[in-house]
């Protein structure tokens, strides 16, 4: 089982943080499908937070069909998420690796590097989302 | 949906000053809610003309649609903890468990010693001479024993240190979500009320600035920055809430009911920023005409 | 509810029992010894030979020869008396007044009044509590007092209608206790703080006390006159009577006061004992002494009359008290 954490300074939405440790604990694999997640009340009181924060991250987590909830029992891992694990993205990494060299004979900082990635994968994913659904951008 | 305390034109006087005014809001039950304001916005007022401690001087209160002033059928649907937690303090946590059991119809006894238990609070040592986070949790086990449908509780942190403060809200986190109790707390620690509470209500200068609950509020707010604004209409601004000025620039923090002007860069808020922007309206041009000083 | 308030007092209730066990330490040792002292000296008898018509010279002399003895052992005594005034405005200062102030000035009334039980029946249950334990002690003392304090108002040939005597014996503390009581829950209840709360009482109290018993009291019944003719030695006639005497003075034959406070008695050598005396020049032929009096025998009626008042003004304070009560926030 794991535990969660909260970074009490953070700007994101304590439900969203909820989610992004599932999902990074999914990701590692440190949850795997049959894994129970904590239960709300244990949750809710040993982060000290409303524990219908706690139920609105696991519902979220139910609707993306990563978790189920068990009536009575608990909340589940159901799947793993995407990817393919770590080992298999070799190839990408050195990929990175080289590209990253290429940045840095070219004078970008750590910084100026991150804030490129940023706004690159942040510019892509709007370009796709804009494909996909056309109608939705204008919202 | 089932409400468990409504307000409706609710007003208390003390003398010719009035405490409260015009309080009008709907809480919803299952929620956890925060009563948010600076000391002596009317807070314990509130609370106590809820519990009906108080009898209102205008309007109505209701609690699950009964007034409880003078209506002692209200008093098991209500657990309250007022604030300092005033205890017998010659009782023993003990005695007051067993003293518990003899002035409510319903008592769950098992669940206090139990949480006691866990607390480890010393069952046989007058409670005035337990710490103050040991007596705050002696004060929430006996409102938790009554099985309320609505816990209010008045400041309970406040004079706690910050390990105390967290355990108190870990346990009533921890038996809020056992019980699906609603729970009205007043507070002004923003940072335990943005974990704890997914409902709010803000006092100021004894009238309700805003309440709604948490999701929503911060969803419709933005704070706005662009080119300096003097009063004119934004696009997809709907109330400013609070403005600054520089000689160039505005910064706003704005409910929004659209597509904002693209003149303006767009933040997200925080439930903070939220409630600090509605205490810090109105604030300076009371201060002003109070101290006659031209605003 | 009846739990609480015995678990919340019974330290109270435990000091006051002290309290009285001490008082009856010191109350029924010398209760006795006075008792054992007049029936040795016959002063009952002595009584009656002073209060005959035409008392016996050598007896009468013999007879207050014993009364002075006995006054010269006891009469200190009657300073304890004096407690026992303070006493009901004791038990008002520190379990009236405390009843609902201590609970608001410490906020525990939040407490119990959010529990399943309403403030107006934990109010009833505490102040019918306080009342019963104030009505027991003070018939305890009451009627332990008046046991206690016969021989002493006998010796001294006092009324038992005498200001301070009257107060501290009989059912009238009861009276004065539970109104004590209650002027302290109410005062309590609209000052909710100990220290108003308990001036109000000490005020109110003394204030009211010394109103009733200075302008109403004489006033209870329309009171008697008696007119005694100037004759024999002994100064006051029918003051050993036990009457409560208002008013007096002497009064010529045409009926007019001319020496108020006052009763005349022939001088010694002027006339002899137990005859008529010669006419006093002062006064003139066919005076005679005129008293404006309760007679003793209304003591106890008296005694109900008061004490009624007092349970009566207590009632409405109560009453009041439970009014207010709601208001208390």
């Amino acid at each position: 089982m794991i535990e969660f954490v909260l970074d009490a300074r953070s700007k994101v939405n304590t439900y969203v943080q909820l989610i992004q440790q599932v999902k990074q604990a999914l990701r590692v694999g440190l949850l795997v499908p049959g894994d129970q997640l904590p239960k709300v009340r244990d949750v809710a009181q040993s982060l000290a937070i409303n524990p219908n924060t706690v139920l609105k991250a696991y519902r979220e987590l139910e609707i993306e069909g990563l978790v189920e909830g068990r009536p009575g029992v608990g909340t589940f891992v159901r799947r793993t998420l995407g990817g393919p694990p770590l080992a298999d993205q070799a190839e990408l990494r050195e990929d990175l690796v080289a590209w990253l060299r290429r940045a840095r004979t070219a004078g970008l900082t750590p910084e100026d590097v991150i804030a490129l990635v940023e706004t690159t994968l942040r510019a892509t994913l709007a370009a796709e989302a804009a494909r996909t659904q056309p109608a939705a951008s204008a919202g | 949906m089932d409400i468990a305390l409504e307000t409706e034109q609710l007003g208390k006087r003390y003398g010719r000053r009035w405490a409260l005014q015009d309080c009008s809001f709907r809480l919803p039950a299952g929620r956890i809610v925060g009563l948010v304001g600076p000391n002596g916005a009317g807070k314990s007022t509130l609370l106590h003309l809820a519990v009906g401690l108080l009898q209102p001087d205008a309007g109505e209160v209701r609690i699950f649609g009964r007034s409880p002033y003078d209506n002692p059928a209200t008093l098991p649907d209500i657990g309250f903890v007022a604030q300092d937690t005033p205890l017998y303090r010659d009782f023993t946590a003990a005695e007051l468990v067993q003293l518990g059991g003899r002035m409510n119809v319903r008592w769950d006894a098992a669940l206090a010693r139990e949480r006691l238990a866990q607390l480890g609070i010393p069952p046989k040592l007058p409670v005035g001479r337990l710490s103050g986070g040991q007596r705050a949790q002696v004060a929430l086990a006996l409102a938790l024993a009554k099985r309320p449908r609505l816990l209010l509780l008045d400041e309970p942190v406040a004079s706690l240190d910050p390990l105390a403060r967290r355990e108190f809200l870990q346990s009533l986190m921890g038996s809020v979500t056992d019980s699906g109790t609603t729970v009205l707390l007043s507070s002004h620690l923003l940072a335990d009320l943005e974990r704890t509470c997914d409902h709010l209500v803000v006092l100021h200068s004894s009238r309700v600035r805003l309440a709604g609950a948490v999701d929503d509020l911060v969803d419709a707010h933005r704070q706005l920055v662009g080119p300096r604004h003097v009063g004119e209409t934004i696009a997809g601004v709907g109330t400013v809430v609070r403005a600054r000025h520089t000689e160039r620039q505005s910064t706003l923090l704005a409910r929004i009911d659209g597509v904002v002007d693209p003149e303006w860069t767009v933040h997200d808020v925080t439930l903070e920023d939220v409630i600090l922007a509605y205490l810090a309206d109105g604030e300076t041009t009371v201060a002003r005409t109070d101290w006659e000083v031209p605003a | 509810m009846i739990w609480l308030t015995w678990r919340q007092h019974r330290r109270q209730a435990l000091f006051t029992l002290v309290g009285l066990v001490a008082l009856a330490a010191l109350m029924i040792p010398t209760g006795l010894m006075m008792r054992a002292s007049y029936a040795d000296k016959g002063l009952a008898e002595c009584l009656r030979v002073l209060n005959a018509a035409q008392p016996d010279p050598e007896r009468a002399r013999l007879c207050n020869r014993a009364l002075n003895q006995f006054a010269d052992r006891f009469d200190s005594m009657s300073l304890i008396g004096v407690l026992f005034l303070v006493l009901p405005l004791i038990v008002g200062l520190f379990w009236g007044a405390p009843l609902v102030a201590r609970e608001v000035e410490q906020g525990t009334h939040r407490f119990a009044w959010t529990q399943g039980v309403g403030r107006r029946q934990w109010a009833l249950v505490k102040f019918g509590f306080v009342a019963v334990v104030a009505v027991i002690v003070a018939v305890v003392y009451g009627l332990g007092m008046s046991w206690w304090a016969t021989p002493l108002t006998g010796a001294a040939q006092q009324s038992r209608f005498d200001v301070i005597f009257f107060d501290m014996q009989g059912i009238a503390p009861i009276g004065y206790t539970l109104f004590a009581i209650a002027l302290g829950v109410c005062a309590g209840v609209h000052w909710p703080r100990m220290m108003p709360a308990m001036a109000v009482t000490l005020g109110g109290f003394v204030g009211l006390r010394i109103l009733l018993t200075v302008v109403a009291r004489p006033h209870y019944l329309p009171p008697e006159t008696r007119t005694i003719p100037i004759q024999g030695t002994i100064g006051e006639p029918g003051g050993a009577l036990g009457d409560w005497i208002l008013e007096k003075g002497i009064r010529n034959a045409g009926g007019r006061m001319v020496l108020s406070d006052a009763q005349a008695a022939c001088s010694g050598a002027a006339g002899p004992a137990g005859g008529k005396c010669p006419p006093i020049v002062e006064f003139g032929e066919g005076a005679y002494n005129w008293q404006l009096y309760q007679p003793a025998d209304r003591f106890w009626l008296f005694q109900g009359i008061e004490s009624g008042i007092f349970v009566a003004l207590a009632a409405v304070l109560l009453y009041l008290a439970l009014r207010g009560i709601r208001r208390v926030a």
